[in-house]
């Protein structure tokens, strides 16, 4: 004989796709009928468009499926009510870690680990550095994601290769996820990618304290880079007035004039507390074979300088190497496109680096 | 940790206080007269001068920014202000040793 509980056990390991929580936890679980070995489920989905019903079906089927003695399961989708979401985003703005119903990353406590990828001059390569070091950190085992605060020059979606629209609860923005990296991006938001965002300050400020604020990245995560615009104007000056406890690691290519810029972005972090966390080095040389030497294009030796100085670790020095642009091209960070590339090592060296800097604490 | 991380305060007194007080990461503890704070506002707008500010003033709210600053919304309405804490900290304690401290350094 099937049990209430043996059903509810089973649909506890059942995640909602988008929120990343269990189905019994977010009370989508109407009512479970049992009649020997024929289980009836009924569950809410929180909007009626859910682009993901079959997978939440699929899962449910599966899991109630795999009990002992259950021969056949009926799935019966219903949407929530105003009420029922309401509720539920209570919950998922709340829980314990965040008392006052706001995401945790407000509160100088929080766990994640906030990382803004920040260079001074523009083209060396942040983005690039952003999604190899998130896809690096997730090859590890880590939640992570990634705001693309490069809201006039967002590229984060093309290099992901993730669209679509982020799904919305209410007030409240899913982020989409791409080789198990959630993202949030201006560019998800707008009719499509090749319009421009053409906007003065206030509207930009808006757009980065909801991408922080309003977006349910989800309790379990660990890490989170901002992919920042080049200099040190406004979107970097509200990531530093919004966020209590985040980190700056810093972008530049060997070349003395990047090298000299991304000076002045640190001497912003020092203004503003934030610690700067290392230096990343990219597109320090290029190898025309495997076994030709290499050559330094942009001279040598300017990230080490610059390391040097601030007294934080260089973490890599990336190679300038097709492959890396041909999987930007293709939606697939090099990390993942060819993991054997020297540029993916020297990127896994990074992130490793960054890992051990900054470890997070255990969760219970 | 790199060097030269600012001080940041570790207890941060209640608007509703006489004087407001900030305990220091370094272990300093600094008061500060509400209408102190008031006049020497760093914001842009006060910065060439803020008139006649009545000794009654208070702040009615107080919160961070980032990691670097205090902002306070005044009685007056004012709050635009951002108090960096190296500011706090090194210009505007009234405990009378940041004159010494500053010839020193």
């Amino acid at each position: 004989m099937v049990t209430r509980d043996q059903v509810l056990d089973a649909l506890r390991d059942v995640e909602d796709p988008e929120l990343h929580k269990s189905i019994v936890e977010l009370d989508m679980v109407r009512d479970i009928g049992i009649q020997d070995g024929r289980i009836k489920v009924d569950a809410l989905l929180t909007i009626s468009g859910c682009p993901l019903r079959e997978t939440i079906v699929e899962s449910i089927r599966t899991k109630v499926g795999a009990i002992p003695g259950v021969h056949e399961v009926e799935v019966n989708l219903g949407v929530m009510s105003q009420d029922q979401r309401q509720a539920l985003i209570g919950k998922l703005h709340g829980g314990q870690a965040s008392p006052r119903g706001r995401s945790s990353f407000l509160t100088p406590e929080t766990p994640t680990r906030i990382i803004a990828v920040a260079s001074g001059k523009g083209g060396v390569g942040k983005s690039t550095v952003t999604v190899n070091i998130a896809a690096a950190i997730a090859q590890r085992g880590h939640k992570v994601g990634i705001i693309d605060a490069d809201v006039y020059g967002f590229s984060i979606p093309k290099m992901l290769g993730v669209h679509g629209r982020p799904t919305l609860i209410d007030q409240m923005i899913i982020p989409l996820e791409a080789h198990g990296i959630r993202v949030i991006s201006i560019g998800f938001l707008l009719p499509d990618e090749d319009q421009a965002v053409i906007w003065r300050g206030p509207m930009l400020h808006k757009t980065l304290t909801t991408f922080i604020g309003e977006v349910h990245w989800g309790e379990d995560l660990e890490y989170l880079l901002l992919d920042l615009p080049p200099g040190t104007g406004d979107v970097s000056l509200t990531i530093a007035q919004t966020l209590p406890q985040s980190y700056m690691l810093l972008v530049t290519t060997p070349q003395e004039a990047a090298a000299q810029v991304a000076r002045r972005a640190a001497k912003m972090a020092e203004k503003v507390n934030m610690e700067v966390i290392g230096v990343i080095e990219n597109m320090s040389y290029y190898r025309p074979a495997p076994d030709a030497s290499a050559v330094y294009i942009f001279g040598q030796g300017g990230g080490a300088a610059l390391a040097k100085e601030l007294e934080v670790p260089l973490l890599a020095q990336i190679p300038l190497d097709t492959p890396i642009r041909e999987g930007s091209d293709q939606g697939i960070p090099v990390v993942l496109s060819a993991p054997d590339s020297p540029a993916a090592k020297a990127f896994r060296q990074a992130a490793d680096l960054l890992l051990a800097a900054l470890p997070v604490p255990a969760r219970g | 940790m790199s060097p030269k991380r600012m001080p940041t305060p570790v207890e941060i007194g209640s608007v509703t206080d006489k004087t407001l007080t900030l305990v220091w990461s370094d272990g300093h503890r600094s008061t500060y007269s509400w209408p102190s704070l008031r006049i020497h506002c760093p914001c842009a707008r006060c910065k060439d001068g803020v008139g006649q500010i009545p000794p009654t003033i208070r702040a009615m709210s107080m919160g961070r920014v980032g990691a670097y600053a205090l902002r306070f919304v005044w009685s007056d309405g004012h709050d635009t202000g951002i108090y960096p804490f190296p500011l706090l900290r090194f210009e505007l304690c009234e405990c009378g040793e940041h004159g010494r401290e500053r010839e020193i350094s």
